[in-house]
């Protein structure tokens, strides 16, 4: 039992090249945010009367909620339906959520004119239960809480039997070590809780965020517009909820020199062809029911952006991740899931700015500058952020030797220096 | 102690119905819309004057234009739109037949009977009134502009320029006239009276009655009668409307699908909770499988 | 007693039958079969030739109630000056309207409610201010400007206040606007064309002659019977015409102009107008039957019934004077004076069978050698015609 697999903070130094070049993108995404702020939407983006959402709605938020989907599917996985191997991936994908989720509530404030109300959804008096927004914010509020309260167990283990201020501040140590103590065992109790509330609540406004669109048919192309909308949107979260973990899990080993966890990731991927499929079904047969097929072959911008859609963000990977040659492969792996991410990606463009054919406007719109640069920062800042996380908590596993140093303690002391 | 405890609950009970959503002024707002206020827009009658846009203009504190502004007639032909200066415009259009007869025709927020910006609304701060005005509240909103991707018209403006207070600016039927009984400062500045205000179901039959009088005037059709649901503006034209700028819209109400959606997912919340409750035996029941599998 | 109650039983149930009686007149006899409803304009329930107790407006879908008014009756200038704190009272030059209205539908080009008398104003129907309980009629303003505006833009394309209102303190510039109203110019006499040769390239004749004032005396068309929807703006659309607003010529298509002639001559052959040469004007020899002095002066449908086509008739005499015989008929004016004997004998007793073209025969009284030429059944007055 020298080795053992289990979460632990990433022993690595945070500056690299990389996050050098990803510092600079988020200081200009932070500089343009505060631009945004300052000056308004107006003068920082090509919105207008014809175009009230750009790609901080399609790819800040839809995107980013589309893509925090892996959170709730592995907790499903793992938790629910007790496939306890999977455990080694629940963190990470736990963290991705958390952090996408924050980001997708930073994007927002940037997209609304008045982000200081952004509370109001919560006061009874503004419920407005006709509206599916309000259903959205309001459950991706209480699931970000939820994200949190998932999240803490993590903080307190790094923390438990850890708590050392210097100083004057020691005589805390011993209430703030109780009070971790009194968390940790209370939140073991009620972490299942949670758990389902969070599948329950993604379920939820997944699910909604397909809805949105669903209140403009006229504006609408065939293509997209449809009544089960929502379903197709559930359907493509959960599809892309594995992918995501790959995708990042492959990327974060690379990044951390650590060995990938294929035999793991080709199982979980295992998944997906069924789930796409499940997916592609429901959305051609949706297609079918309302005459939509002669929309495909007009050969519009339309009509190609969803064939790229379907066909490279779904059929492909579909195809790749079915047979084993390229589910074993690392390369074949993070191909198929960058697909898959692609087409979800893809996807929500569509349906919030492809498909959106306001009645009256003049020139379509293509996202300015700014807007681009805010949202790259956005993703910038998210990629520095995890990488902060996963060095300072236990949130990846790896092979972890019995400890050198310290008297046989199974738990890994970090030396935290800040 | 009693006492005490008595005005806690009465307290709790003030502050509660006063936060939650009054359910019976709800129910007032129970739409009665053959009493609703509306406008009839006759374009057979209209002369493309400007006059309205000028109206609009001074009773809303629009913009710096002054009345003489108003007087350029090239400008109808631009096909303008409803913007944050100018709640409502004038533009001119052809019958789309071989004669090319010009007439012209007032765009503004139709203020509908089921309005999907107002079903839109993540906060409330759109509502529809009983006297048939759909009003914005800006201290209640967020500025999402969900109202104007769900409006079938188009009509709701943005102050994008605005960075600490912007907001959605469109018609607002001229509430506070409605309000000491006068018609809105466009129905009372036009000339030729091209706009009738009144209650929409008198409406709805002069419209009738006029085409019925004088039928070689007017296509058979008043526009928002049916239209999603039916709008408090409605619209008589030579022509068919196609060949006008309002867009060609279906007879149900464009929230009915995502209120239906909606109401389904939550209808008394039972969905979601037999969802928690279905995952929450499959955890169980899994958990206790593979305990009984480990002991074995 | 009883006898009493009898009585008045009777008289009771008579008048309960009279009662029944008028009541099934009134029904069968309904004014309310037609469209027409009497408190449209009347005020009380049994009008009479005295009291008809007229309202002064009827209701808005009264409209188009026209009598024929004199054009002298018709009021000059009036000044509107209701809104004189804003604009300078607005001149309308009533007379010259009337004038113009005379080549239209005259009153009622713009008094949708001419009824016979004095025409009321416009204000005594609509008021100033928008009727809440009848949203079908236009305040006074509406009811100005829709008449006003929606005529002149017709030829000016303009609308522009200032062509009725000028300002009241200068705030609005007239400067710009030319004034190329035609108020003030009036109109000049309309010359009725004679004839009109239309010259075309035409397989069926190149020459096409049409006699207009022929049309209009002796067919009795009204102008707009064939110029329909032909208003001012027809001539005077300044967008198409010069400036000044001399009327532009307005040349109609070969199908506009034969869709005129086919309301009338749809039964008829290309050749009835098309031609090699000019044609001469009608004249009722043509048809093979010329028209004598008692006929020529008459009206077309004096003979050919009205509201039908004219069509050939029987041109024997019975055919239209059927009720003429030895006791009504004056024999002197067709040149010959009866004497005192033959004043006596019955028409068929000369003129066999009737036939009043043909000789008349002495045979059935006189002798064969006797004829009417050398011995006159009375006085010869004068060469008459034959027919």
């Amino acid at each position: 039992m020298s080795v053992h697999e289990m979460p632990s903070p990433v022993r690595t130094r945070f500056f690299s090249t990389g996050t050098k070049i990803l510092f600079a993108i988020m200081a200009v995404g932070l500089l343009t945010y505060v631009y945004r702020l300052i000056v308004g939407l107006g003068a920082v983006t090509n919105l207008d009367d014809q175009y009230p959402w750009g790609i901080w709605i399609a790819i800040d938020v839809a995107t980013g909620v589309a893509l925090a989907a892996g959170g709730f599917t592995t907790a499903a996985l793992a938790d629910i339906f007790h496939r306890d191997k999977y455990h080694a991936i629940v963190r990470p994908a736990l963290l991705t959520a958390l952090l996408g989720y924050t980001f997708v509530v930073i994007g927002l404030l940037a997209d609304l004119g008045r982000y200081y109300n952004v509370w109001h959804p919560v006061l009874p008096s503004m419920w407005q239960g006709n509206s599916v927004l309000f259903e959205v914010g309001l459950c991706v509020m209480v699931y970000l809480t939820v994200l949190y309260i998932e999240f803490l167990p993590i903080v307190v283990e790094r923390f438990k039997g850890r708590v050392a201020f210097p100083g004057m501040l020691s005589v805390l140590n011993k209430i703030i070590e109780s009070f971790l103590i009194i968390a940790d065992r209370t939140l073991r109790r009620v972490t299942s809780l949670f758990i389902i509330a969070g599948v329950v609540l993604s379920c939820l406004h997944q699910s909604s965020l397909g809805t949105l669109m669903v209140i403009a048919p006229t504006k609408m192309h065939p293509l997209w517009y449809s009544p089960i909308s929502p379903l197709m949107f559930l359907l493509s979260a959960v599809a892309v909820g594995f992918p995501m973990v790959i995708f990042e899990s492959i990327l974060s080993s690379r990044s951390f020199k650590l060995k990938p966890e294929t035999r793991l990731l080709s199982s979980i991927a295992r998944y997906t062809p069924v789930l796409l499929g499940v997916y592609l079904f429901i959305k051609l047969g949706d297609l079918t029911l309302r005459d939509a097929w002669p929309y495909l072959t007009e050969f519009s911008f339309q009509s190609i952006m969803f064939m790229i859609e379907i066909g490279v963000g779904v059929i492909v990977p579909m195809i790749m991740l079915a047979g084993s040659k390229y589910r074993k492969s690392v390369g074949g792996l993070f191909t198929a899931a960058s697909m898959v991410i692609f087409g979800v990606l893809l996807n929500r463009i569509n349906v919030f700015l492809v498909a959106y054919q306001p009645l009256y406007s003049e020139k379509t719109y293509f996202p300015s500058v700014y807007e681009i640069l805010l949202t790259a920062g956005l993703i910038a800042a998210l990629i520095l952020v995890y990488r902060a996380m996963v060095i300072v908590f236990p949130v990846i596993s790896m092979p972890v030797e019995k400890p050198e140093v310290d008297n046989g303690e199974p738990q890994l002391k970090v030396n935290y220096q800040e | 102690m009693g006492i005490k405890r008595r005005d806690f609950l009465k307290l709790a009970g003030v502050a509660s119905t006063s936060l939650l959503p009054d359910l019976a002024a709800a129910e007032a707002c129970a739409p009665d819309f053959d009493h609703s206020f509306g406008v009839l827009v006759d374009t057979t009658v209209c002369i493309g004057c400007r006059k309205c846009e000028w109206a609009c203009d001074q009773q809303n504190n629009l913009s710096e234009l002054k009345k003489h502004d108003f007087e350029d007639k090239t400008i109808l032909k631009s096909h303008r739109r409803p913007s944050k200066d100018a709640f409502t415009v004038v533009n001119s259009f052809t019958d789309g037949a071989a004669s090319d007869k010009i007439s012209y025709m007032k765009v503004q927020c139709m203020h509908c009977n089921d309005p999907a910006c107002v079903s839109a609304c993540i906060v409330g701060a759109l509502q529809k009134c009983p006297h048939g005005v759909v009003t914005y509240d800006a201290w209640k909103c967020i500025g999402c502009r969900y109202c104007m991707v769900a409006c079938p018209f188009q009509v709701p403006a943005y102050e994008y320029d605005n960075a600490l207070d912007p907001q959605v600016k469109k018609c607002t039927f001229c509430m506070e006239r409605i309000h000491d009984g006068q018609p809105p400062a466009c129905v009372e500045i036009c000339p030729a009276e091209a706009l009738t205000f009144g209650k929409r179901r008198q409406l709805i039959d002069l419209a009738h009655h006029k085409i019925k009088k004088n039928p070689e005037r007017y296509y058979d059709h008043v526009y928002g009668e049916y239209e999603v649901g039916g709008t408090s503006w409605m619209y008589l034209a030579s022509t068919e409307f196609v060949n006008t700028e309002l867009p060609q819209l279906p007879a149900d109400s464009m929230p009915d699908n995502t209120e239906k959606i909606q109401h389904g997912i939550f209808k008394s919340f039972i969905p979601p909770l037999a969802l928690y409750g279905l995952l929450g035996l499959i955890m169980h029941s899994l958990r206790n499988d593979k305990n009984q599998q480990e002991s074995e | 007693m009883r006898c009493r109650l009898l009585q008045s039983t009777t008289v009771a149930g008579i008048l309960f039958l009279i009662s029944i009686l008028l009541y099934g007149f009134a029904v069968a006899f309904n004014p309310g079969d037609t469209d027409l409803n009497c408190a449209e304009c009347h005020s009380c329930e049994t009008p009479t030739a005295q009291d008809r107790c007229l309202k002064s407006c009827p209701s808005f879908s009264m409209t188009h109630v026209t009598a024929d008014h004199n054009l002298s009756e018709a009021p000059g200038t009036i000044f509107l000056d209701y809104i004189a704190d804003e604009y300078q009272a607005v001149r309308f030059d009533h007379k010259i309207h009337a004038d113009m209205a005379e080549m239209g539908l005259k009153c009622a080009t713009c008094h949708h409610y001419s009824p016979p008398g004095r025409i009321p104003a416009c204000r005594e129907c609509h008021g100033g201010e928008a009727n809440p309980n009848s949203l079908r009629q236009p305040a006074l303003k509406g009811a100005y400007h829709r008449q006003c505006i929606s005529c002149h833009r017709e030829w000016s394309h303009d609308t522009k206040c200032v062509i009725c209102h000028l300002p009241a303190n200068g705030s609005l510039s007239t400067d710009s606007y030319d004034s190329t109203d035609i108020l003030g110019i009036s109109h000049p006499i309309i010359t009725e064309p004679v004839k009109k040769v239309y010259h075309i390239s035409c397989d069926e004749g190149n020459v096409v002659t049409f006699y207009h004032k022929q049309h209009v005396e002796l067919y009795g068309l009204k102008c707009a019977n064939c110029h329909q929807d032909e208003n001012c703006s027809y001539c005077h659309d300044l967008a198409k015409s010069s400036p000044e607003g001399s009327p532009s010529v307005i040349a109609k298509s070969p199908e506009e102009i034969h869709a005129t002639c086919n309301n009338c001559h749809d039964n008829d052959n290309c050749d009835k107008c098309h031609d090699s040469r000019e044609r001469p004007p009608f004249s009722h020899s043509m048809t093979g039957w010329e028209l004598n002095q008692f006929h020529e002066n008459l009206d077309c449908r004096a003979c050919h019934p009205t509201g039908k086509k004219i069509s050939r008739l029987d041109n024997s005499c019975s055919s239209c004077h059927a009720g003429w015989d030895q006791s009504n008929f004056e024999h002197s004016v067709t040149g010959l004076r009866l004497d005192e004997i033959h004043i006596e004998a019955d028409c068929i007793d000369c003129h066999m069978e009737l036939h009043y073209e043909k000789t008349p025969t002495c045979d059935n009284c006189h002798d064969d050698d006797i004829n009417h030429k050398e011995t006159p059944p009375g006085t010869f007055l004068m060469k008459a015609k034959s027919h």
